[in-house]
C-alpha cells in the first residue's frame, strides 16, 4: 500500500512544473561544478607537485649536518583534496604550507637561531577585489538548493490535499495514516533523487572522463558517504515539510512558514552565530605575538649573554648551544600557543552553528572531501609531527658521530661527517579515511537524530490531525 | 476610486500572516545582525586606533631618514557605512606603506594582523545581504497570488464589472505592496540606526543619514522589481499553486543560484603567464638602475672602495651602524624594488671628509630610484588594470543581469565601500606620497646629512606632512550609485508595462 501511494506521489510530482525545473537547476550547478574543478584542480597538482619537489631538492642538496640543522626542511605543503568539487571548505583561505624554515635573528660569527615553524596566514581577499561569492560545490548545491527544493516538493502534500479534499477521500478508504505519510514521504524523496542523480551522474561523469584528474577507489568510496550524507540531509527537510504542512491549514501558510525555517537555518544561523560565538574567545593578535616574542628573545638572551660570549672557547661553546636550543623551543611553543587559541576560537564557533542542519553537511562533506577546516589541523599535526622527527634525526645523527663534542646548535659543536641526503626524513602529507570518519561521527548521528525527530512529529501530528 | 482600490489592497496584505511574518523575521535578522556588525565594527575602529598609534611611534622612533620603509604608513580607517553593505572594505589591505621606491597600490595594502585569519572561513552577513535575500522573497510571496488568486476566487471578475481600469488596479496592487514592503524595511532600519547611534563609537553625519536614504531608496525599487517579477508571474498564470511554484524558483535562481554560478564560473586566479612578461619587463628596468648606480660607485674614486665596488648594501664609512637593503618581489602583483642604505650614529673624524660625496651619491641615488619607479609604473598601472580590475569590472557586469547585482552594486556606491570608493583612498595615499616626495624635494632631504647619519641633528618627522583623508562627498556616492539605480528604475518601469500589457490583454 505504501508503494501504491508513493507510486502515485511520484506520478504526480514527475507531471509537475517544479519536478522540470528541478532537474534543470540542478544539472546547469553540477555541471559548472565539473568545468571549474576540471578547470582548477590540475593546475593545483601541478604546482603543489612542483614546489613540494623544489623544496625537496633544496634539502637534498644540504650535506652538512650544521646547515641541516640549522636551515631546516624549508616549506611543508598541503596535499590537495581530490574531492574538492565536493566541498571546498574555504580552502583559499587555509595556507598550502607550512615555513619550516623560519628564522629570527643572527649575532655574528657563525652563531645563529636555527629555524622554527612558521604557520603563514592567508589572505586571498588582500588581492581579491571581485564581487563576493559562494563557491558553487556539492555543499552549496545540497545544502542550499536541495534543501529548499525538498521543501517546495513537500510544502503542499498534505495541506493541499485537504485543500483540494482529496485528502479526506483518500482516509476514508481503508489505509492507515502513517502509510500515507511514509507513502508521501517516500514519493517526494524519490522525485527528489531522480533529478539529484541524474546531476550527480552527469557531474562525476564529466570529472571522471577527463584525462587530468585520476580518482581512486578510496576516493570513490568517499563520494560514496558523501551521497549518503547527501540524502540524509535532503530527508531532514523533507521530514520538516511533511511537518509543517501537516500542521497547517493552508498550503501559502505552510510554505511562508518553511521558508522562514529555511532563511534562518540555512543561510543566517551559520554565519552569524558563527560571529557571535566567535567573539567569546578573543586570541592575540599577530603584532601582539610579535611584541611577546620580542620580549622572550630579549629576556632569553640577557639571561646567557655573559655564556655566550668571553674568550674561554668551550664554556662559549656551551653556552650558546644551550641558548640556540631553549631559543628554538621557547619561541616555537608560543607559536604554537598562538595558533591554538585561534584555532580554539575557531573551533568553538564551529561546535555553536551545529545547531544548522546546513553547518553539520558543511562539516561532515569537507571532512569527507578531505579539505575545510579539520583537514587543515591535520596538515599542521602532520608538519607538527615532521619537525620533531627532522630534529630527532639531527640529534641522532650528531650522537652516531663519536668525534663530536655533541653541543648542537653550533657549527664547531656539531658533526662535521657529511650526511647523506637518503637519510634525511622526508615530509609526505596523508590523510586518512578513519580519522575523519571520527570527526564526522558526531555530525552524522545529529543529522539522523534530527531526521528522525522530524519524521516522528510529523508523523504524531500527522494521526492526531483533522481533516 | 484608485484610493479605494488601494485602501482595499493595503487592509488585504497588511492582516496576512505573510506580513506580520515579514516584518517579525526581517526585524529578527536586521538587529541580530547589527548588533553582531557593530561589535566587528568597533573592533575594527580599535585595531585602526591602535594601529595608527603604533607606526606614529615608530615612525619617530628613527633617527635617520633613509629607513623609514615600513615605518611611514597610511591606515585605512573603518567605513561606519560598511554596516550596511561590507563590499571591500573589509577585504582588502588596510595598512599601507608609503615609501618613495613603489607607487602604493590596493594590491601593495596588508592587514594592520589584528583578527584571526580562520575566521574568513565564516561567511558575514551585512544587512544589505538581509534585505537582498529575504525582503525579495516576502515580495514574491506577497505577489503570486495578487492576479492569480484574485482569478480564481472569481473577486477579479466582480471587480472589473466596476468602471475601473485595469491599469488602475495594477497600479494599486503596486503601491499598496510598496507601503507593505516599507512596513519592515523602514522599522527594521530605524531599529538598527537606533542601535548604531547608542554606540559611542560610531559618529554619524547628516551625509551618513542622506546615504542611508539612498539605500533604502535602491532597496525599494529592488524589493518592487520583485514585486512585478511575481505580479508578472502572477499575471500569466492560471493557478496560485503555479504561481507560487514559479516564483520560488525564479527567486531561488535570481538570488541563489545564478550570482554563485556565474561568479565560480568566471572567477580565476591570475595565472603566471598574465604577468610574466610584465614583471620581467619591470625587473630589467630595476636591475638597469642597479648596475648603473653599481657603476656610478665602482667609477667613483672614493665611494667606489667604500661600497666594495657598488656590491654592498651600505657604504663603510666609520661609524656606521648597520645596513640595509630592502627588496621586494611579487610577481604577481608586479611589484619590484631593491634600495639599499645604511643607518650611522656619528660619523667617525676620518670619514668627515668623505660626507658631501655620500650626500651627493644619495641625492642622484634617490633621483634615478624616482625616474625609475615612474616608468616602471608606467607599465605596472595598466597591467594591474588588465589582471585585476578587468576581471571583476566583468564579473561585476555580469552580475547586474541578476538584480541582486544591480542592488549590491548599487548599495555599494552609497555606503562608499565600492572599488571606487577604496581607490578614492589609495590615490589619496599616492597624493600623500608625492607631498612627501616633494617635502623631501623642497628640504633636500635625500641629499642631507640626516639621511644616513644622526650626528648633526635628528630625521626631523614632525615636518612631515600629515595624511588624512576624507570619505567621498554624497554627490560623489550618488553619481556612482545612480546608473545602476536608474536601471532598476527602469526594468521597474519595463515590467509594469508588460503586466500592464499582459493584464489588459488577457480573459478574467
Amino acid at each position: 500500500m505504501i508503494w501504491h501511494i508513493a507510486k502515485r506521489e511520484l506520478y504526480d510530482n514527475l507531471n509537475n512544473l517544479r519536478f522540470v525545473l528541478a532537474i534543470m537547476l540542478l544539472i546547469g550547478l553540477m555541471i559548472t561544478n565539473a568545468i571549474v574543478y576540471l578547470r582548477e584542480h590540475p593546475t593545483r597538482v601541478q604546482q603543489y607537485r612542483s614546489s613540494a619537489t623544489e623544496s625537496l631538492e633544496v634539502l637534498k642538496a644540504r650535506t652538512d649536518l650544521y646547515d641541516i640543522a640549522l636551515n631546516g626542511p624549508g616549506d611543508l605543503y598541503k596535499q590537495p583534496a581530490p574531492l574538492r568539487f565536493c566541498a571546498d571548505g574555504g580552502e583559499s583561505f587555509l595556507s598550502e604550507f607550512v615555513d619550516g624554515g623560519y628564522w629570527m635573528w643572527g649575532y655574528g660569527d657563525g652563531f645563529r637561531d636555527f629555524w622554527l615553524l612558521n604557520y603563514p596566514a592567508s589572505n586571498p581577499n588582500l588581492l581579491n577585489i571581485r564581487p563576493d561569492v559562494t563557491k558553487v560545490d556539492w555543499v552549496f548545491v545540497v545544502g542550499y538548493v536541495l534543501s529548499l527544493l525538498a521543501l517546495l516538493f513537500t510544502f503542499d502534500s498534505v495541506s493541499g490535499e485537504r485543500e483540494r479534499g482529496t485528502l479526506r477521500l483518500m482516509l476514508a478508504n481503508s489505509i492507515s495514516r502513517h502509510t500515507v505519510l511514509f507513502g508521501k514521504f517516500l514519493g517526494a524523496l524519490i522525485s527528489l533523487c531522480i533529478p539529484t542523480v541524474i546531476a550527480i551522474l552527469i557531474n562525476v561523469l564529466v570529472i571522471s572522463t577527463s584525462s587530468a584528474v585520476h580518482l581512486s577507489s578510496e576516493a570513490w568510496e568517499r563520494l560514496g558517504i558523501i551521497i549518503v550524507i547527501a540524502l540524509v540531509y535532503t530527508c531532514l527537510f523533507l521530514a520538516l515539510g511533511l511537518l509543517v504542512s501537516t500542521r497547517t491549514q493552508r498550503s501559502s501558510v505552510s510554505l511562508v512558514v518553511l521558508l522562514l525555517a529555511w532563511v534562518i537555518f540555512v543561510i543566517f544561523v551559520p554565519s552569524t552565530l558563527a560571529s557571535i560565538a566567535s567573539g567569546l574567545s578573543s586570541p592575540i593578535s599577530f603584532d601582539e605575538l610579535q611584541k611577546r616574542q620580542n620580549q622572550l628573545h630579549r629576556e632569553l638572551w640577557d639571561a646567557y649573554r655573559d655564556r655566550t660570549s668571553g674568550d674561554e672557547t668551550l664554556r662559549r661553546t656551551q653556552g650558546r648551544s644551550e641558548y640556540i636550543i631553549e631559543q628554538q623551543e621557547q619561541q616555537e611553543r608560543s607559536r604554537r600557543e598562538h595558533l591554538n587559541q585561534q584555532i580554539t576560537q575557531v573551533q568553538q564557533a564551529r561546535s555553536v552553528t551545529r545547531v544548522s542542519p546546513t553547518a553539520i553537511l558543511q562539516h561532515s562533506l569537507e571532512a569527507f572531501a578531505g579539505t575545510g577546516f579539520t583537514r587543515h589541523l591535520q596538515f599542521l599535526e602532520n608538519t607538527q609531527r615532521y619537525a620533531r622527527e627532522y630534529r630527532e634525526f639531527v640529534e641522532n645523527t650528531d650522537r652516531s658521530d663519536p668525534e663530536s663534542p655533541h653541543l648542537i646548535g653550533v657549527p664547531e659543536g656539531m658533526s662535521k661527517k657529511p650526511v647523506s641526503p637518503e637519510a634525511i626524513p622526508k615530509f609526505e602529507d596523508t590523510f586518512s579515511l578513519g580519522k575523519d570518519f571520527n570527526t564526522a561521527a558526531i555530525d552524522l548521528l545529529l543529522l539522523t537524530l534530527f531526521v528522525m525527530v522530524l519524521l516522528s512529529a510529523a508523523y504524531l501530528a500527522f494521526v492526531r490531525v483533522e481533516v | 476610486m484608485l484610493l479605494t482600490l488601494i485602501r482595499r489592497e493595503l487592509l488585504d496584505n497588511l492582516m496576512t500572516f505573510r506580513f506580520a511574518a515579514a516584518v517579525f523575521i526581517t526585524l529578527l535578522l536586521v538587529v541580530a545582525n547589527t548588533v553582531v556588525l557593530l561589535k566587528d565594527y568597533e573592533q575594527r575602529l580599535t585595531a585602526y586606533n591602535t594601529a595608527t598609534q603604533e607606526s606614529h611611534q615608530r615612525l619617530r622612533g628613527q633617527e635617520t631618514y633613509s629607513y623609514y620603509i615600513g615605518k611611514l604608513v597610511a591606515h585605512r580607517a573603518p567605513n561606519p557605512l560598511s554596516i550596511f553593505n561590507f563590499g571591500l572594505d573589509k577585504r582588502v589591505g588596510n595598512k599601507i606603506t608609503v615609501y618613495h621606491a613603489f607607487v602604493p597600490t590596493i594590491w601593495d595594502a596588508e592587514k594592520h594582523g589584528a583578527d584571526n585569519p580562520f575566521l574568513n572561513l565564516f561567511t558575514s552577513i551585512d544587512i544589505a545581504l538581509v534585505f537582498q535575500g529575504i525582503l525579495s522573497l516576502f515580495a514574491l510571496i506577497f505577489a503570486y497570488d495578487a492576479l492569480a488568486g484574485e482569478r480564481e476566487q472569481g473577486t477579479l471578475r466582480l471587480v472589473l464589472t466596476h468602471p475601473i481600469r485595469r491599469g488602475d488596479i495594477l497600479f494599486a496592487k503596486y503601491i499598496s505592496a510598496m507601503l507593505c514592503l516599507l512596513v519592515p524595511l523602514l522599522i527594521s532600519l530605524l531599529l538598527s540606526i537606533v542601535l548604531l547611534t547608542t554606540s559611542t563609537t560610531i559618529f554619524l553625519s547628516t551625509n551618513d543619514f542622506l546615504r542611508i536614504g539612498g539605500i533604502v531608496l535602491t532597496s525599494l525599487l529592488y524589493v518592487l522589481l520583485f514585486y512585478l517579477i511575481g505580479l508578472c508571474i502572477s499575471a500569466m498564470t492560471r493557478r496560485t499553486s503555479t504561481a507560487l511554484m514559479l516564483c520560488m524558483f525564479v527567486w531561488g535562481f535570481l538570488v541563489l543560484v545564478y550570482p554563485n554560478m556565474i561568479l565560480t564560473a568566471v572567477e580565476t586566479t591570475p595565472q603566471p603567464e598574465a604577468y610574466i612578461s610584465d614583471h620581467q619587463q619591470i625587473k630589467q628596468m630595476w636591475e638597469e638602475w642597479e648596475s648603473a648606480r653599481k657603476q656610478f660607485l665602482r667609477n667613483d674614486p672614493v665611494l667606489g672602495p667604500l661600497s666594495r665596488n657598488g656590491e654592498g648594501w651600505g657604504l663603510k664609512l666609520k661609524g656606521v651602524e648597520y645596513s640595509f637593503g630592502p627588496r621586494e618581489d611579487k610577481p604577481s602583483i608586479l611589484l619590484y624594488f631593491y634600495q639599499t642604505g645604511f643607518h650611522a650614529g656619528k660619523i667617525g673624524a676620518e670619514s668627515e671628509p668623505q660626507v658631501p660625496l655620500v650626500q651627493d651619491y644619495h641625492g642622484f641615488y634617490s633621483r634615478g630610484t624616482l625616474n625609475t619607479v615612474n616608468r616602471t609604473w608606467l607599465v605596472r598601472k595598466p597591467a594591474l588594470a588588465a589582471i585585476y580590475i578587468q576581471p571583476a569590472n566583468l564579473g561585476r557586469t555580469l552580475l547586474k543581469f541578476s538584480p541582486v547585482g544591480l542592488y549590491d552594486a548599487a548599495t555599494e556606491a552609497w555606503a562608499g565601500t565600492d572599488l571606487a570608493g577604496i581607490q578614492d583612498f589609495f590615490s589619496a595615499v599616492q597624493r600623500y606620497r608625492r607631498a612627501v616626495l616633494d617635502h623631501f624635494d623642497d628640504e633636500k632631504i635625500f641629499e642631507s646629512r640626516q639621511w644616513f647619519a644622526a650626528d648633526h641633528g635628528t630625521a626631523d618627522w614632525d615636518a612631515l606632512p600629515q595624511f588624512s583623508f576624507q570619505r567621498s562627498d554624497i554627490i560623489t556616492n550618488a553619481k556612482r550609485a545612480l546608473p545602476d539605480l536608474f536601471l532598476l528604475l527602469l526594468i521597474n518601469l519595463m515590467l509594469f508595462t508588460i503586466i500592464f500589457l499582459i493584464f489588459v490583454r488577457s480573459e478574467v
